[in-house]
């Protein structure tokens, strides 16, 4: 067989054979972008089981409109709206964060520093939540995901200085969450 | 500086495009903040393997049903013969008997899904490595090329993951971990010796899915 005669399967392969009825195909794809996009999930919902339910339900949609998904080699960046969407319907279910008194009061056992570390990743999580849904995206795509201003730019749609705007007012929220803190 | 800000300075670092900021104590914070937050997003729990196989349980139960219901509307040519009426009205009134049990849950049988198709059948390698930055696959399927087939980070940290389309075959393999040590697949069925004496490991891929790995 001839050098490079077998490449990683691409997202647009694996939608035609689900397109022909390989239904077990489209289990690449979930695994592709459950990886790819599960902490942007998580960020975005602010708790796992929300997160978890809604990627569920974000590629069972995905599933069922795969034949109106006109870039198949794209289908990452179709599916991340698909998953946005439903991250924003799922976290309306969301119970409230659990206050940080009650962090306190739960682990009386906790060392000084795990008590520091819990304060903060509460402080982190209110700070996420108070953002608004766009600041809070970008948020978590640049700093939970670490994905690059051009790669955000490609999956949300927006220019790239308009999301530099958003990540730096988002920064500037949590530093204030996080006053004392650091 | 603004203390409810950061400074234009620490803003681009912290967007990875400059220098550490000038003033000692905004340098320090922006150290902190980034770090805090990283380990916030590290400590995140992020949907795990089982999600995968919810939502295939759900596709294939959707799959079914679609083809069911393309099977219903699509137009069936009944040819009779003469000699054979009789036994077609038979049939007719069976058939016609039998349309309230197709609507409900009976289905007709559904092709069972192929994990082959034109363009070969698709192999999952797994390959669990914590301390590495890159793996990637070589074998006889990409002429021992270790820059063609990168493995992707899985959700589970260490394990790596890719997936190829392979045609029916037997197959020799390693996996290429920074680019320097090829290793042989710890869960492979069979390991084998070239002809230099290397341990590689074997696959066998039939035209419905892989027979030995």
């Amino acid at each position: 067989m001839a050098a490079g005669a077998a490449p990683a399967v691409s997202d647009a392969d694996v939608v035609e054979r689900v397109l022909e009825g390989d239904v077990e195909a489209y289990g690449v794809l979930v695994e592709r972008y459950r990886a790819a996009f599960g902490r942007f999930a998580v960020g975005l919902c602010g708790d796992a089981d929300l997160a978890a339910d809604a990627m569920q339900e974000a590629f069972i949609r995905a599933f069922d409109a795969l034949a109106t998904c006109e870039r198949p080699d794209r289908f990452g960046a179709w599916f991340h709206r698909i998953l946005r969407n439903q991250c924003v319907n799922h976290r309306t279910r969301r119970r409230p964060h659990e206050l940080l008194d009650e962090v306190q009061v739960a682990a009386p056992h906790r060392t000084d520093e795990r008590l520091r570390r819990a304060e903060i990743r509460a402080a982190i999580q209110r700070a996420i939540d108070e953002l608004t849904r766009e600041q809070r995206e970008a948020f978590v795509l640049r700093h939970l995901e670490g994905r690059p201003y051009g790669e955000m730019a490609d999956l949300l749609g927006e220019r790239e200085d308009t999301l530099r705007t958003r990540v730096h007012r988002a920064r500037d929220l949590v530093r204030r969450r996080l006053e004392g803190l650091l | 500086m603004n203390d409810d800000a950061w400074t234009n300075d620490a803003q681009r670092f912290l967007d990875g495009d400059g220098d550490p900021p000038a003033d000692a104590d905004e340098r320090a914070r922006a150290g902190r903040f980034a770090a805090e937050v990283a380990m916030y997003a590290a400590d995140l729990d992020v949907p795990s393997a089982d999600l995968d196989a919810r939502v295939l349980a759900a596709v294939r139960a959707r799959a079914a049903r679609r083809a069911w219901w393309r099977w219903f509307v699509r137009p069936h040519r009944l040819v009779i013969r003469p000699a054979l009426a009789a036994a077609a009205a038979v049939v007719l009134v069976v058939l016609s008997a039998g349309v309230a049990r197709m609507i409900g849950p009976g289905a007709p049988p559904v092709p069972a899904p192929s994990a082959s198709g034109s363009d070969g059948v698709l192999v999952r390698f797994e390959f669990v490595a914590p301390a590495a930055h890159r793996v990637s696959l070589a074998g006889s399927f990409n002429g021992w090329n270790d820059s063609t087939l990168t493995f992707s980070h899985g959700t589970q940290a260490g394990v790596w993951t890719v997936t190829v389309a392979l045609p029916p075959g037997e197959y020799q393999y390693l996996f290429v971990v920074d680019g320097e040590r090829w290793i042989p697949d710890p869960t492979a069925h069979a390991q084998v010796k070239d002809e230099f004496g290397q341990t590689n490991s074997l696959l066998v891929v039939g035209p419905r899915g892989v027979v030995r790995s």
